[in-house]
């Protein structure tokens, strides 16, 4: 963990703000202020907070869906402007195009590409590869409305890395499904990003969660979001040791960083919460 | 009376539960039950039909004139003779080719002009006012000035009905396209496509249910204005032949010729309900997943 401060980012948000103005009112909404953060290639970074910090709103600017108001948003050295094929996303609705199948959704990418579209014969290979990575073999010719959540959010998956991202953002890619569900996709999902492989191997992943065990379980490092207007209060790093398996969630240390976690934004979630009523 | 409904309530649920056990073995298959429920439907269908038919007659017995209200007896023979003596087919073939030229006309241009417009602001702002302002004009209220303008012949039908279906089909492309989720296309954005694969692969198809809609909805304007056009302004098809033999005061071949009209613009509309179903699976199974 202590070369990671050394090396150059591969993502680096400088004092990214992000204004919203009402466009009848003119009322300014300051929805994030003066956000700074690396991303190191290879790493899982967690974004955890309250609903409503703009967790999701500082992944749709990495994506390139959004603009900030102000700051700096590098990639590789280059400012992020748009959407490409080097950042894939998976939503939290999943967003499968419901007229294409289980395959067609996941050959999308590498078929109607700008940048390098693959052949007919080359996709049906990486297609076959992350179809049985995901478990979907014999799934391949469903639509998404025969699916369940969980076959839903591994065809939404495959869709995303079969288009080859260097890195990979996923905004509560789980928050629609039922806690069984959940815990065997986290596993899953550190089992396909190669916990195993070495860290330059690695996918950069980008997590967007509102659960903090999950956010514990999966990251190497956590930041951690507050409120009005969001900016990030804390950056934990998780040393928990990788492999990772179920047996960690009980152990003494990931019970303590939770619980840390949660001292940090508990006094905002229960405000939050009283609010709202 | 308390032990009694004690009594009552607790044999009750008892007696249904042993009943789907005991029954089991004599219950129907799927397949028998398919056929049942078939024939089930048919017969109710032709119930109705006997009930109108009845009361058709009665009413034409009342009635006592045969060139005022024939009676379905004299319909049906009526009907026979135009399929004997073929002249029911050059007829319907007339009106047909008028409807594939006008429909696939205003499908055409109609599905053009509804994306243009529902893709571009700027468009839509300048299109719809104009849009809005036909739209409620039926397209038998221009028949007198097509006579004028186009004279009595293939045109006018085919101008009218084409009119009669474009609005509904643009209207509804315009609404398919806005409809688009928004989702999806930022699912396509950030797989690295490029603005013109989105238009084709993504907006398309996911407009595809709602054009199918104004196709249906334009096709049975369009039918309905086509006839009424030829009623006066054609040398041929259905509505001319209305005309024509109420003209000779054979009220028999007005009836059948109008029992034509409805049985075609019907299966019009099942083969397009056919089409929709062949072209958009996901839209009729998966309501929520648009």
């Amino acid at each position: 963990m202590e070369t990671l401060e050394k090396m150059t980012p591969k993502i680096c948000l400088g004092g990214i703000t992000k204004e919203y103005i009402a466009p009848r009112t003119g009322q300014r909404t300051l929805a994030i202020a003066d956000v700074s953060l690396d991303v190191f290639q290879g790493e899982f970074l967690c974004i955890v907070g309250p609903s409503g910090c703009g967790k999701s709103t500082i992944l749709n600017m990495i994506a390139g869906l959004a603009r900030p108001s102000r700051g700096e948003l590098v990639m590789d050295g280059k400012p992020i402007r748009d959407p490409g094929a080097e950042r894939g996303v998976v939503f939290q609705d999943y967003a499968l195009f419901p007229w294409k199948t289980v395959r067609e959704n996941i050959e999308f990418g590498p078929r109607y590409r700008t940048a390098g579209p693959l052949s007919a014969s080359e996709r049906d290979r990486i297609v076959r590869h992350y179809i049985d990575l995901v478990s979907l073999t014999g799934a391949e010719n469903k639509y998404p409305h025969e699916l369940s959540g969980g076959m839903r959010q591994r065809c939404a998956f495959a869709r995303a890395l079969a288009n080859e991202p260097e890195v990979l953002l996923m905004d509560e890619p789980f928050a629609a499904l039922d806690a069984q569900t959940r815990l065997i996709l986290q596993e899953e999902l550190l089992r396909i990003w190669g916990e195993e492989l070495p860290r330059a191997a690695r996918k950069t992943v980008v997590f967007i969660t509102h659960g903090i065990d999950e956010a514990v379980y999966l990251a190497d490092r956590v930041a951690v979001m507050s409120n009005n207007p969001g900016h990030i209060k804390t950056i934990m790093t998780v040393d928990l040791p990788r492999p990772r398996r179920e047996s960690l969630r009980a152990t003494a240390e990931f019970q303590k960083l939770a619980d840390a976690i949660w001292q940090l934004i508990r006094h905002e979630a229960y405000e939050a919460t009283i609010d709202r009523h | 009376m308390a032990a009694q409904q004690d009594n009552g309530l607790t044999v009750q649920p008892a007696r249904t539960a042993a009943q789907p056990g005991a029954a089991t073995p004599g219950w129907p298959t799927s397949a028998d039950q398919r056929i049942w429920t078939a024939l089930g439907a048919v017969f109710i269908y032709l119930r109705s039909m006997a009930v109108f038919l009845v009361i058709w007659h009665l009413g034409s017995r009342w009635v006592g004139n045969a060139i005022l209200l024939p009676s379905p007896i004299d319909s049906a023979e009526a009907l026979v003779e135009l399929f004997a003596d073929g002249e029911i087919f050059d007829n319907v073939t007339a009106s047909l080719s008028r409807l594939g030229v006008s429909f696939g006309l205003a499908i055409v241009l109609g599905v053009s002009l509804g994306f243009a417009m529902g893709m571009n602001r700027t468009i839509y702002a300048m299109v719809d006012p104009m849009v809005e302002l036909l739209r409620p004009i039926s397209g038998i209220a221009w028949i007198p000035l097509g006579m004028f303008i186009l004279g009595v012949g293939e045109a006018l039908p085919t101008a009218i009905m084409f009119y009669g279906a474009f609005f509904p089909i643009v209207i509804n492309t315009v609404v398919g396209v806005q409809a688009v989720n928004p989702g999806l296309v930022q699912a396509a954005r950030v797989l690295g496509v490029s603005q013109r694969a989105i238009v084709r692969h993504v907006i398309w198809p996911a407009a595809l249910p709602n054009i199918l809609v104004g196709a249906r909805l334009g096709a049975g304007a369009g039918w309905m204005a086509m006839v009424a056009a030829e009623l006066i302004g054609a040398p041929s098809g259905l509505g001319f032949a209305i005309e024509w033999y109420r003209e000779l005061l054979m009220t028999p071949k007005v009836l059948a010729f109008v029992f034509i009209i409805g049985l075609l613009g019907y299966l019009l509309d099942r083969l397009l309900r056919g089409l929709q179903r062949r072209l958009t699976p996901w839209a009729q199974a998966g309501g929520g997943l648009t």
